[in-house]
This record gives structure tokens, sequence and C-alpha cells, in this order.
């Protein structure tokens, strides 16, 4: 039973893999009908299907494969022209093949959901038989008989059931795939031989005979039928296909299938190691700061760049592991565009550039809705009717350019259409209308932003709901896939000139690059595939419109939003002048993050933060630092929402953020010292001016105090020497949470060296007094700092 | 030689459903205080008791939920009990341990004021929560009658299960 379950297993993998490519095969052969490579190769397909169907008793699927491998056997041996209508069967067909084959891997079987295929089948039958003119009537009734008598005996059992099946059958499913393809070589050598030879008898005779016959042929289908105005061309120039095209079969690539699920596992590991990688990095900036000049530091430091080089590399490389060609997604359109085009009665040309460009397997299955709600959109909205184009002076039928290419960290995908353009105008009223945007919005509002509202749920322009669009759903469908994979959307448009949608992806989801900001004595990251750019403001640059915030950047209206008002995070550092904005884009909008620090760029991974706590609002996940220490991440698409809801006016609140101090025991001094003595001086000289005294005996202490934020402290009185933390460390470390920025930190030292002042200068000391000191001094130096004055 | 066979299957069956009470069925727990009551926990849900390391805050959770920490590479979320149980908070001493907590699906970790001892308590001392007391949380597995005093068992699914 388990053999069987591999069986099929290998089986379904294997049929999914044929039925991607046979879509545009087909359609491609509609343009060369007599491309015999192709025709073998859709042959192949169908027939591989029914040995292995046959062989685990699919039934159904076993008899409408044997039906379309007539067809195809017919069309390939040139006694059948392959036409629209012809077609349209056989395309159908395939779509109840797959339909077929998902059912079997949902239910393990393909009588479930009692598909009919007898419609089908008979229709099949109908084309080979009506066009195969003469030969072999034996052959042809074959088909009709074979799934009645097949059946009963399929019942009965496993293994009586080749002896029972037709000769043919017993053949080609007891060969090993290499002899089917050995055999179809023989055949197609064959078959070419045969083919030289009526060549070059016709060529005695007619010598453009043939290439007439086709046309007429394709003309007298398309007569009878009124609405297609012109057969699709859809051409499509990939590289891996060419070489296929030379040299078949033989060359099959060296490969072996992997479990996504191990290939993950493997992504994990990398991710740790690029964690501890980052870590190493910082560690060695420690020492190199501290043991500058010693020898061993060069060592060290050749390990550690070999390793992050490493690192790097295998990382580059698994993910690689992971990377599909967004051929996979691109392949389904040539057939989708052909199929919207006759339904719609229009002259579509879909090209497609750039479908070897590759990109990680999760977002690969992500671009594909997205892609599909586009096409469709170019082809129904986008594209004019022939009529119309002819009247505009533009060819008659129209062209939709499918691009991919890598732009940085970033994979790009364009749908380019040659149709009508959005009207900005048109979308502006249009969305008036059905209530998306108010009036002052719709008069404020740039092109670019109307081009915009194209992905507002609901939003529709089309006149009619039809069966391709129009319901207002597809492109919200469009943003919302994009922005989950953290992708930005960019359209642009001209009136009768057309669209250009571009999808921006990063390439993978589970080490990203990321920009980190500080916002008071937090920090966040917030993903570089989301960030357009950072500007450093003056704070009265920032206007405020109906109680929002903005910013005049360039030509745009930026609406302004501080991270600490979305995070809640305690405003304790004031306002500087300037603010740091940085300017997030998602999908088609953008937002301007106030931050207080930009950090830089560091390569993050991803970390789920559990299901405790999964799911909030605004954050994607965590990350841990070089440090340690974990960091958030921003989750763009959530911050942008958020922001909404946030009426906070940055200018306004500078002012009253300050707390208005009246009497001195109002102001906090923390005098840090570890002798008891020294500490007793200090609190002597202060206590007379009323000023409220903390006291820490070290400097880790000290720290502990003023993090806690229990005290405001205006002025930290500092002795150098001391256990645990000395003066200069404590100085430092205050001096990196940017809220004490301007904090008043006093040295209050014996020390009296210039490189020891020198030394309190860089660790952020303001004031250093040296001992022994007057109390008066002290105290007057203390109030200076604090700007307390004596009465 | 039949009423043989059907004593020894009689006596078989009646070892079946009735075994032999000679295990004496203990349960283990760890005891700790929050505020100023003994707390536990059993013992085998508990992943390891770790000191007090750096924690990074999260926005947009309640004030029990002070926000996630590294455990060797695993971001963990930590709760604060006694601002769960709404006691005043108090400033971390030497003895505060974070308790780290593993369930089904969850792990958290669990800031408490100090640990007292391991316990093992007989599971008929063990008497269901008074109906009266948290009942609405439902964070009470039963209270553990001790020679001297009463203790709390706390039930650990209910900890780490999300509640907002």
């Amino acid at each position: 039973m388990d053999d069987m379950q591999e069986i099929m297993e290998d089986f379904l993998v294997e049929a999914f893999e044929l039925i991607e490519q046979i879509d545009q095969d087909l359609v491609e052969l509609e343009n060369n009908p007599e491309d015999l490579e192709l025709l073998n190769r859709i042959f192949r397909v169908a027939h591989t299907v029914k040995g292995s169907s046959s062989f685990l008793n699919f039934d159904v699927l076993t008899g409408l494969t044997h039906h379309m491998e007539d067809v195809l056997n017919k069309a390939r041996k040139g006694e059948l022209k392959i036409e629209p209508a012809i077609m349209d069967v056989v395309l159908e067909s395939i779509d109840m093949m797959k339909e077929l084959l998902e059912a079997i891997r949902d239910n393990g079987n393909d009588t479930d959901i009692g598909m009919d295929i007898t419609d089908i089948c008979s229709r099949l039958d109908a084309i080979s038989q009506g066009k195969a003119i003469e030969k072999e009537e034996i052959a042809e009734e074959e088909p009709e008989e074979e799934p009645v008598a097949k059946e009963p005996v399929a019942k009965e059992a496993v293994e009586p059931k080749h002896e029972s099946e037709a000769e043919e059958d017993i053949d080609y499913s007891k060969m090993s795939d290499d002899e089917v393809e050995a055999e179809i070589e023989r055949l197609l050598k064959e078959k070419k031989e045969e083919k030289k030879k009526k060549k070059a008898l016709k060529e005695e005779g007619e010598s453009t005979a043939p290439a007439k016959e086709v046309q007429q042929s394709k003309k007298e289908v398309e007569k009878p039928k009124p609405t297609p105005k012109a057969p699709v061309k859809t051409s499509s120039k990939s590289p891996t296909k060419a070489p296929v095209k030379k040299q078949p079969a033989s060359a099959i690539e060296q490969t072996i299938r992997v479990e996504v699920k191990r290939l993950d596992h493997l992504m994990n590991l990398i991710g740790e190691l690029v964690l501890g990688k980052n870590r190493l990095l910082k560690i060695y900036d420690d020492v190199e700061e501290r043991y500058e000049g010693e020898k061993f530091l060069e060592e060290l430091n050749q390990v550690v760049s070999s390793v992050s080089l490493v690192t790097t590399d295998l990382q580059i490389a698994v993910m690689k592991t992971r990377m599909l060609p967004v051929a996979k997604v691109f392949n389904k359109f040539p057939r989708m565009v052909r199929d919207l085009s006759r339904e719609l009665g229009k002259s579509i040309e879909l090209k497609i550039t750039g479908e070897e460009t590759e990109l990680d397997k999760s977002i690969v299955e992500e671009i594909g809705d997205p892609l599909v709600h586009i096409i469709r959109n170019s082809c129904d909205h986008g594209i004019e009717d022939g009529d119309t184009r002819l009247l505009k002076g533009k060819s008659e039928g129209g062209t939709i350019e499918l691009k991919a290419y890598h732009e940085g960290n970033n994979i790009v995908i364009e749908i380019v259409d040659d149709g009508k353009g959005l009207d900005p105008d048109m979308l502006r009223s249009k969305s008036l209308e059905k209530g998306i945007i108010n009036e002052r919005e719709a008069d404020t509002m740039s092109d670019k932003e109307a081009y915009a509202l194209i992905f507002k749920p609901g939003f529709s322009t089309a006149a009619q709901v039809t069966s391709v669009s129009g319901r207002g759903v597809g492109m919200d469908v469009v943003k919302t896939n994009i922005e989950k994979l953290n992708g930005i959307i960019d359209v642009d448009s001209e009136i009768d000139k057309g669209t250009i949608i571009k999808l921006k992806i990063p390439l993978t989801l589970a080490i990203i690059q990321a920009l980190l900001v500080g916002v008071q004595e937090e920090f966040y990251a917030i993903p570089l595939a989301s960030v357009l750019e950072t500007v450093r403001i003056p704070l009265d640059e920032i206007y405020t419109i109906e109680g929002k915030n903005v910013l005049r950047l360039r030509d745009e209206v930026l609406s302004l939003v501080r991270l600490s008002d979305i995070f809640g995070v305690d405003q304790v550092y004031e306002n500087n002048e300037h603010a740091y904005v940085v300017v997030i884009g998602l999908a088609e909008s953008k937002l301007g993050v106030i931050v207080d620090t930009l950090v830089g760029q560091e390569e993050i991974v991803i970390k789920s933060m559990g299901d405790y706590l999964k799911g909030i609002d605004g954050i994607a996940g965590a990350t841990i630092r070089g440090d340690g220490r974990v960091t958030l991440i921003v989750d763009v698409a959530a911050l942008m929402d958020l922001a909404k809801n946030i009426s906070i006016d940055i200018t306004a609140d500078t002012q009253s953020a300050q707390k208005v101090k009246e009497k001195p025991s109002d102001y906090y001094v923390l005098i840090v010292d570890d002798s008891k003595m020294d500490r007793n001086i200090m609190k002597k000289a202060l206590t007379p001016t009323g000023i409220s005294l903390v006291e820490a005996t070290n400097g880790q202490e000290a720290l502990n105090i003023i993090k806690s934020g229990e005290y405001n402290f205006d002025a930290v009185l500092i002795d150098i020497e001391m256990p645990r933390m000395d003066g200069y460390t404590l100085a430092s470390e205050i001096r990196k949470y940017s809220k004490y920025k301007h904090l008043s930190l006093i040295a209050v030292t014996s020390r009296t060296s210039k490189s020891d002042r020198l030394r309190g200068v860089e660790s952020g000391m303001s004031e250093y007094i040296t001992k022994p000191y007057s109390p008066e001094y002290l105290e007057s130096v203390v109030r200076k700092n604090i700007k307390l004055l004596a009465e | 030689m039949n009423d043989q066979l059907n004593k020894v299957l009689q006596k078989q069956q009646k070892q079946i459903s009735e075994p032999e009470k000679v295990i004496d069925d203990v349960v283990q727990l760890v005891g700790f205080i929050i505020g100023n009551e003994e707390y536990a926990i059993p013992i085998l849900s508990i992943q390891e008791i770790i000191k007090p390391i750096e924690y990074t805050r999260v926005p947009q959770v309640p004030d029990y939920v002070l926000g996630v920490f590294n455990l060797r590479g695993d971001v963990i979320p930590l709760i604060d009990l006694r601002k769960k149980f709404n006691l005043e908070s108090a400033k971390q001493s030497d003895d505060t341990r974070y308790i780290v907590l593993k369930g089904k699906e969850n792990i958290a970790g669990f800031v408490i004021d100090r640990l007292t001892e391991a316990i093992r308590i007989k599971r008929d001392r063990i008497d269901p929560p008074p109906e009266t007391i948290h009942s609405e949380t439902g964070m009470i597995y039963g209270v553990g009658k001790r020679d001297d005093s009463m203790l709390t068992i706390l039930k650990v699914e209910a900890l780490l299960k999300r509640d907002f």
C-alpha cells in the first residue's frame, strides 16, 4: 500500500509538472501548427498521463487522455491540422485533465467529483474522425469501444489489468521513460523521413501548395465564427526553450527533488548563522576598540572576515535553491490572454520577457493571483477593440507586455499595455460617485494619486459587470497580495498611450535588509524594501492640514506620523528642531515616519514571536541583533493603517511636553560616588538649595536608576573611579539614550590631568569639577547646569 | 480445568479493572512567591528557570506583557505575573527569576518574585479551586493543602493562553 502511495505521489508530481508546460506549448502550436517537436511534446504529456493513470486505475482520466491522445496523434502524423476550433476543444480537455488531476490529489480518486467526460470525448472523437478522413477505420473504432470494455475489467483487480488492456498500452506502460523517449525519437525520425520524401515529391509539382493550404483552412474556420476578429498571436521568446528545440529530450538536467520542508529548515539554520555572524562582527568591533594594535587582532580579523564571507555566500546559495524562475507563473498567461481575447473579441498579443528571472518559491506562489487580475484588467479595460484602435490610429491588435527583471534586492514585474490608458479625471469623478473619496480629496489629488484609486475596494470603471471583470475586487486583491510580500506598486499611465503597472517585490522573505531606527530608547527595524528614502527636515517645514501633519517633499504632499505615537513610546526626550523622516512606501501608498535616530542598515532574520504575541498590530516579527537584544520588525502595511487613526500634532506638543518646574524640589540631581564621605560632602553642599537628591554607589546602579525612569533627573554628579562601572563608561552609556542627550553630566574627580579631562569630554561629560572644591563652587556649577537661579 | 481457567481469568480481569494502589499518586511542583502568596506550577511544564535578562518592550499589548526576550536565539514573550494578578508592581531584586513555561503550542517567560522549593504533594491533597475565587479567569488548577500552609497551583495552559 505504501508502495502504491509512493507511486501515486510520483505520478501527481510528474503530471503537474507536465501540464505546466503544456498550456504554453498548445497556444504556441496554434501559431505553428506544423511544429513537430511541439506536437510531440504535447503528445508525450497526454501519453504519459494516460499510461500512468491506467496503471493506477484512474479510469476517467485514462479515458479522457486516451481520446486526447488520439487527436494529438493524428495531428502529429500530419493527418489533422490544428485550427482554433479544434484547439478550443483540446484546451478544454486539458482543463478537464487538470481538474481530474487535482481531484486525484485531493480525494485519491478521479470518480468522486463525478465529471462527465462523454461529451468531450465524443467531441474529440468527432475531430479525430471528421478531419482524419481516410486511413484506418479500425483505429477509429477502437477509442469508442475501449472505455466501455476497460471499466469492468479494471474494477476486478490490479494484476490482470495489463493483460486485458489494449496491446499498445501494454507496450508503453512496461517501457521505462527512456525507452518511451527512444521510441518517440524513432517514430519522429521516420516521420521526418517520410515528410522529406513527400516534400521532395511535392516540390517537383507545386512548391508553395502546402503553405497555401494551411492559410486557406485557417480562413475557413474563421469565417463561420462571428466573434474573433483575428487569430491570437502569442509569442514568447524563451531562452530556456531554444536549446530544448535543438536537442530534444537528451539534455536532461541533473536534478534531485527535495522536500520544501527541508529547504525551509536549511534556511532557518542559515538564519541562525547570520545572527551568529552579526554577533561576531559586533564583538570584533568591541575587541578592536579595546586592544588596538595587538597582533592577535589581525588574525581575528581574518577569521571574522572569512566566516562572514562564507556565511554570506552560504546564505545566497541556500536562497538560490529556493528560487524558481518566474516562468512558472508566466506560463499560464499566454493561454489566459488567448482565451480572453477570443471571449472579448479583441486581438491581443502577449509579449513575455525575462521569464527566466528567479525569485523565492513562496513569492512565486503569491504573485500569480495579482498578475492574473492585472492582465485581465488590461485585456478588458485597457486594450480597446479593433475598430476603436484603428480610429485612434493605432494598430488593430493590442499588445500587452509582461516583463520581469532584477533591480537590486528586488524583482520588478512590469505589465505594460498599449490600450486607452487611465483617465485621472474620470477616476476622480467615479470614486467621488461611489463615495470612496470626498470632494476635497478629489480636488487636491495628483494624477498619480488618482491612478492609485483603482486599488480601492469597490472601485470599478467598467460600465457593466462582465464575466472577465468589473466587480471592483480584482485590484484590491492585487494590493493585498503585494502588500503581504512587502512589495510596492507603481502605476503610470497616459491617455490613449497605455498603462504601465510596476510591481516591485523583495527577492526573499526570510532574511531581509532592514533600516534600523531609534525611537526614544527603543529600536525598530523597517524592511528596507519598503523604505523609499530618508530625509532630515526642520520642524517648521511640517504643516498641519485638517489635524494631520504633512510635509511638502519636492512636489508631493506626504502625511507624517511619529513612530513613537503609533507604538506608544513614552515621549521623554524633547524634540530637536530637526526630525528624521523615513519615507515608507507600500503597494501604492506612501507615508512619512518620524524617528529620533537612524541607526543604519542591517541584515536581519525574521523570527516569529510565537502564538502568544502573533498578529500584533504594526509588528511583523522580531529579530535578534548582534548585541543579543531583540529588535521588533515593523509591519509596514499595518503601520500605514495605524497611522490613519493618529492625529497628534507633532509641532504642537513640543512645547507642552516640557513639564513646568516651579520650586527647587522639582529638580532632581543624582549623586554617583562609591565613597560615602564624598557623597555626604556633595549632599551638604546641595541640600541648602532645596534640590531633590538621589544617591548611587556605582555606575551600574546609577544607570539602573536612570533607566528605571523613576526620577526625571536634571543633572548627574559622577565620580570617575568607581567599582563595577567607572564614570566614563557611565557617561557614555547614558549618552546612548537619546532622551538623555541633554542631561547635564558633571564629573567630580581628583583626576586633574589634561588627558583625563579630554576623556571626560569624549565620554559625554558636560562639566568637569576637580576635587577638592568649595561647596559654593559645586552649588553654582549645578545651578548653572540645571538652570535653577539662586534666589 | 475449566474452573481453574475461569478463576485465573477472573483474577486477571480484576487486576485490570482495579489496579493495586501501590504507586502513590504524587504531583511534583515548583513553588514560588508572588507578592505575599505562594504559588506552584507542575514541574513538567517548566522548561527552565533563568535569572532576569534584558527584554524588549512590545507595543499594543496589555501592560502585563512586558515584552520579548532572547532565550538562546528564540524570541520569547515575557509576562509579569504581578501585573497579571493585579498586584502592585515591584522592582526586580536579586531573587527575581523568569520561569519559562512550555505548553502544547505556546512558550512564555513569567516574572516571579522568588523561588521557594520543589514540592511533592499527593494528588488527593489537592482540592479544586474554591468557586468564589478567580472563577472567571480560571487560572487556578487547584489548592494544595500542606501541613502548615496552602498552596495555589496554577493552570499552565491558562497562563499561556493569550487573552487579549
